[in-house]
C-alpha cells in the first residue's frame, strides 16, 4: 500500500538541509580577487565626441539610401500599373533594368566612397593622429 | 547580520575603503555559498558562484538602491548569476523517474529508510523543471518566506505560490513509494 507524501512532509524535509561552511580561504581568495579589479585600470570609455561626426554622417547616408530605394520602388511600383500586354516581359523589364543599373552604378560608387572614407577615418582615430 | 553594518560598509567600500568590503564578504560567505550549492550541488562549483556574485557585488556596489535592503539586492544578484551559470553549464541532475526507482533492495517491501527518504526528496527537487525548481529552492532557503523568496526572484507572491504548489504536486505523484505504508516508526 502507497500514500502520495504530503506537503507538510515536503516542507519538514526540505527545511532542514544540512548548511556546507565556507573553506577557510575563501574570504582571503574573494578579497584577493576584489583587490585586483579595484587594482585594474578603468575601461576606455567609447570615444563618443571623436566618433559623432561618423555616426552623423552614416545616419545621413543610410537615410538617403532609404529614401533612393523607397522612390525607386515607387517608380517601379507606378511602371508596372501600366498595362502593357502585348510587350513580353524582358521587353518590359529591360527599360527599368537600364535605368536602375544606371543609378545603382552610382550608389555604388557612393557607398565605396563612404566606406572607404569611414576606413580611412578609422585608422587615423585608432592611430591617434587626429 | 544587522543592515546598518551592511549599510556603513557599502558607504565606507564606495568611499574607496576596500577593507570594509571584507566585512560584507564575512558577513555573507556562509549564505551565498550555501544558497549556490543548492543550486548547484558541488561545493568547489559554490564557492567559485559565491566568489563571481562578491565580485559582481563589488563592482555594482553603485547600483544598490538603498530603498531595499542590502542583504535583498544582494541575493537578486546570487540568484541571477546561479541561475544564468547552470544555464550555461546544467549541473549533474537525475530524472525524476530513476529517483522515484527504490535505490536498493531493503525498499522494495517498504518505504525508503528517513535518510534515504529525505536525499531522495532533495534530488528529485533538484530533477524538476528549473521554475520549479528555483521557487523551491529559494522558498526554504528564506525558511519558508515567501515574500523573501518573492523578491530575490523578482517574482509576484501569487505567482510563487503558484509554483511552489506545483512544484510540490509533481513531488508527490512522482514520489509516492518514499512513503510506501506501512512503516515501523509510524505503527
Amino acid at each position: 500500500m502507497k500514500r502520495l507524501i504530503r506537503h507538510e512532509e515536503i516542507d519538514r524535509i526540505l527545511s532542514c538541509e544540512d548548511e556546507i561552511l565556507p573553506s577557510s580561504g575563501f574570504a582571503a581568495s574573494v578579497m584577493d580577487a576584489v583587490r585586483r579589479e579595484a587594482a585594474a585600470p578603468p575601461p576606455i570609455p567609447f570615444p563618443w565626441k571623436r566618433a559623432l561626426p561618423g555616426l552623423v554622417v552614416a545616419g545621413l547616408a543610410l537615410a538617403m539610401v532609404l529614401i533612393a530605394g523607397v522612390v525607386a520602388i515607387a517608380q517601379l511600383g507606378r511602371a508596372s500599373t501600366i498595362p502593357q500586354l502585348s510587350m513580353s516581359w524582358p521587353s518590359v523589364l529591360a527599360p527599368i533594368f537600364q535605368r536602375n543599373m544606371e543609378s545603382a552604378a552610382i550608389w555604388t560608387v557612393l557607398a565605396l566612397l563612404v566606406t572607404l572614407v569611414s576606413v580611412k577615418l578609422s585608422m587615423r582615430l585608432a592611430s591617434g593622429r587626429v | 547580520m544587522s543592515a546598518s553594518d551592511d549599510q556603513a560598509d557599502v558607504e565606507r567600500t564606495l568611499a574607496g575603503d576596500l577593507s570594509a568590503f571584507e566585512g560584507i564578504v564575512r558577513r555573507w560567505q556562509g549564505p551565498l555559498i550555501n544558497l549556490a550549492y543548492r543550486f548547484c550541488r558541488e561545493r568547489g562549483r559554490a564557492e567559485e558562484m559565491a566568489q563571481e556574485v562578491f565580485l559582481r557585488a563589488y563592482r555594482g556596489l553603485g547600483q544598490w538602491r538603498k530603498d531595499a535592503v542590502f542583504s535583498t539586492w544582494l541575493f537578486a544578484l546570487a540568484t541571477n548569476l546561479y541561475r544564468s551559470e547552470l544555464r550555461r553549464i546544467p549541473a549533474r541532475t537525475v530524472s525524476l523517474e530513476d529517483i522515484a526507482e527504490p535505490p536498493d533492495a531493503r525498499a522494495s517491501d517498504g518505504g525508503l529508510e528517513d535518510h534515504d527518504r529525505d536525499l531522495a526528496v532533495r534530488r528529485a527537487v533538484f530533477a524538476l523543471p528549473a521554475k520549479y525548481r528555483e521557487a523551491l529552492t529559494l522558498f526554504y532557503f528564506h525558511d519558508m518566506d515567501v515574500p523573501a523568496a518573492a523578491r530575490t526572484l523578482g517574482l509576484p507572491e501569487g505567482t510563487l505560490k503558484a509554483r511552489l504548489f506545483r512544484g510540490r504536486e509533481i513531488l508527490r505523484s512522482k514520489l509516492p513509494q518514499l512513503l510506501a505504508v506501512p512503516r515501523l516508526k509510524e505503527a
